[in-house]
């Protein structure tokens, strides 16, 4: 067994004796509702205001005056991690409670972020090859996109698209979120992917584009079988990077009110008072992460065979 | 009949002139050895040949055919598209580095040209790759990439590659140059067979005993002019011109 494999095995066993854990304490809905309750009027009954850093001063005061965590061990080494804080059950109700909204805005942030790369990267390719062409016209053109694109912030790009767009004109307005995002992050992407694929393209040593040559392949040739499959292994760090970049990113969206991880996440937080949600929210940031690290390396290694 | 011809090739890179007024010409059959103290422009001459340097001016006949002819950095008139494409590849190219398709396995980058230029259908071209890698001596390497093969062995599948498109005439451009030096040896045996079996070739090459071994003639060149042209046996013995004695002093 090789050690990444090993690894693997940890963490699903890790995630899988967390949820055995849930499935014996069983936290029911009653339960659940009346720690939201419970909440509710303790939040009622207390004089904070209900904004969202007064919460955390609260709930962060609340955890430090329990002491009677002691007797709570009696659910085992669960149990006693749990009674570090005697409110700890309630806050696994807490996350059984919100993660049906964590995973709706989780769903709409993958596929933000996988449509916008995918589309980044179909952009890359005509700009990356705008941007080596000779011609000076569609030089300069991609060199502008990318030069805009890459120099002015993600935000305003997406605020601008979203928000200032309609009011250049009223044709230009945009009413799906997610389409206005889409446009904002893959514009935003095709830059970035434009550099990356220009970088591994010209990375090739000039010796495979005279051999092509003097072997009578002509460019479209020499492109589609010596070069690009040659760089596309060379690109895979950086799209990889892109992406990680983008699902982070994706977050901005939360500022034309579209429900993402991120967004959910807030307004959980805001709603209950917790700051907390944060953990579960990033940790599922993680395992996304991790997931598309591993599919980016396997395809590294499929298209390094040769070395 | 002359295989090659060139009629006063003159380039210059920038403002500095290489090759001033090259008039050379490779017959049939011939093995020409293109010698020179670095800097004299033998590589530049050779890659004019087959356009990987664009000349300055001077005309090139392959075939007796006008392939190109320019004036002051223009091209005046050249071949008709599909021929010039033709009698380009007449022109089969080695390299010093090699240049080895990384991505393909040895008999996949013999194929490859013929397969995409000249269309040949893909099992005839393997078939026809597989003889050639046997005629290097690397038969059961065929289906190792060049990461696993050494330099002697890269330059004999490049060879190979370079003859799987039926060139009439081979350019050399110091084909052992980069090699360790117990893997010359392989790659001037592989030379020395395509030479006997009448192969045309121009070798640009500092391997002096091969020149002076498997050549029919040999050309000093300096300062981007031909020096002096002779038979092996005359110009390493007695050379006529002042600088050849030099150079031939300092490498033997």
């Amino acid at each position: 067994m090789t050690k990444k494999t090993r690894n693997i095995l940890v963490i699903i066993a890790a995630v899988a004796a967390v949820f055995v854990w849930l499935a014996a304490a069983k936290p029911s809905r009653d339960e659940m509702t009346r720690s939201l309750s419970q909440q509710l009027i303790s939040d009622a009954g207390s004089r904070y205001s209900e904004t969202y850093y007064d919460y955390m001063v609260f709930s962060v005061i609340r955890g430090r005056n329990v002491k009677t965590a002691v007797n709570d061990t009696y659910i085992g080494i669960a149990g006693t991690v749990a009674a570090i804080n005697e409110g700890f059950p309630e806050k696994i109700a807490d996350v059984l409670f919100w993660i049906p909204r964590l995973l709706s805005g989780t769903a709409v942030t993958i596929s933000l972020t996988i449509v916008s790369v995918f589309a980044g990267l179909f952009g890359g390719v005509l700009l990356a090859f705008g941007k080596m062409s000779k011609k000076k016209i569609l030089n300069r053109i991609c060199g502008c996109y990318i030069f805009f694109f890459r120099g002015t912030p993600l935000l305003m790009q997406l605020f601008f698209i979203y928000y200032g767009l309609p009011q250049i004109s009223v044709e230009l307005t945009i009413n799906n979120k997610f389409l206005a995002a889409f446009i904002a992050f893959s514009l935003n992407s095709a830059a970035y992917c434009a550099e990356y694929i220009r970088a591994a393209l010209q990375s090739i040593d000039k010796g495979q584009f005279e051999a092509s040559k003097a072997l009578g392949f002509g460019y479209a040739q020499t492109m589609l079988l010596v070069i690009i499959p040659q760089s596309i292994r060379r690109m895979i760090p950086s799209i990889s990077n892109e992406f990680i970049m983008i699902l982070k990113d994706a977050s901005l969206v939360s500022i034309i009110a579209l429900s993402d991880l991120s967004h959910a996440t807030r307004s959980i937080s805001s709603s209950t008072g917790t700051a907390l949600v944060y953990i579960p929210a990033m940790i599922i940031y993680l395992i996304i992460t991790a997931f598309f690290t591993f599919i980016f390396n396997r395809l590294e290694k499929r298209f390094s065979i040769y070395q | 009949m002359a295989l090659i011809r060139t009629e006063k090739l003159c380039k210059s890179f920038d403002t500095t002139p290489v090759l001033k007024d090259i008039d050379l010409s490779v017959e049939q059959g011939e093995v020409v050895c293109l010698i020179g103290p670095s800097g004299a422009g033998k590589s530049t001459f050779l890659r004019s040949l087959n356009q990987l340097e664009k000349i300055t001016s001077g005309k090139i006949f392959i075939d007796e055919e006008l392939f190109l002819h320019r004036e002051a950095n223009v091209t005046v008139s050249r071949a008709e598209q599909s021929e010039y494409k033709r009698l380009l590849l007449e022109m089969g190219m080695v390299f010093q580095s090699f240049n080895l398709f990384p991505h393909k396995t040895a008999i996949e980058n013999v194929a490859l040209a013929p397969i995409y230029v000249k269309k040949t259908p893909r099992a005839e071209a393997r078939d026809k790759a597989r003889e050639l890698l046997a005629k290097v001596g690397l038969a059961e390497k065929e289906n190792e990439f060049p990461s696993h093969l050494s330099g002697g062995q890269q330059q004999r599948v490049a060879i190979a590659r370079a003859l799987a498109m039926n060139p009439k005439i081979m350019l050399f451009d110091e084909p052992t140059s980069a090699l360790d030096p117990e893997l010359v040896g392989e790659v001037l045996t592989v030379m020395r067979g395509l030479a006997e079996n009448g192969m045309t070739m121009l070798v640009v090459t500092h391997e002096m005993t091969f020149a002076r071994e498997a050549a029919s003639r040999v050309i000093f060149m300096c300062d981007g002019t031909v020096a002096e042209q002779a038979e092996p046996s005359k110009i390493f013995t007695a050379p006529d011109n002042p600088r050849t004695k030099q150079f031939l002093s300092g490498v033997l």
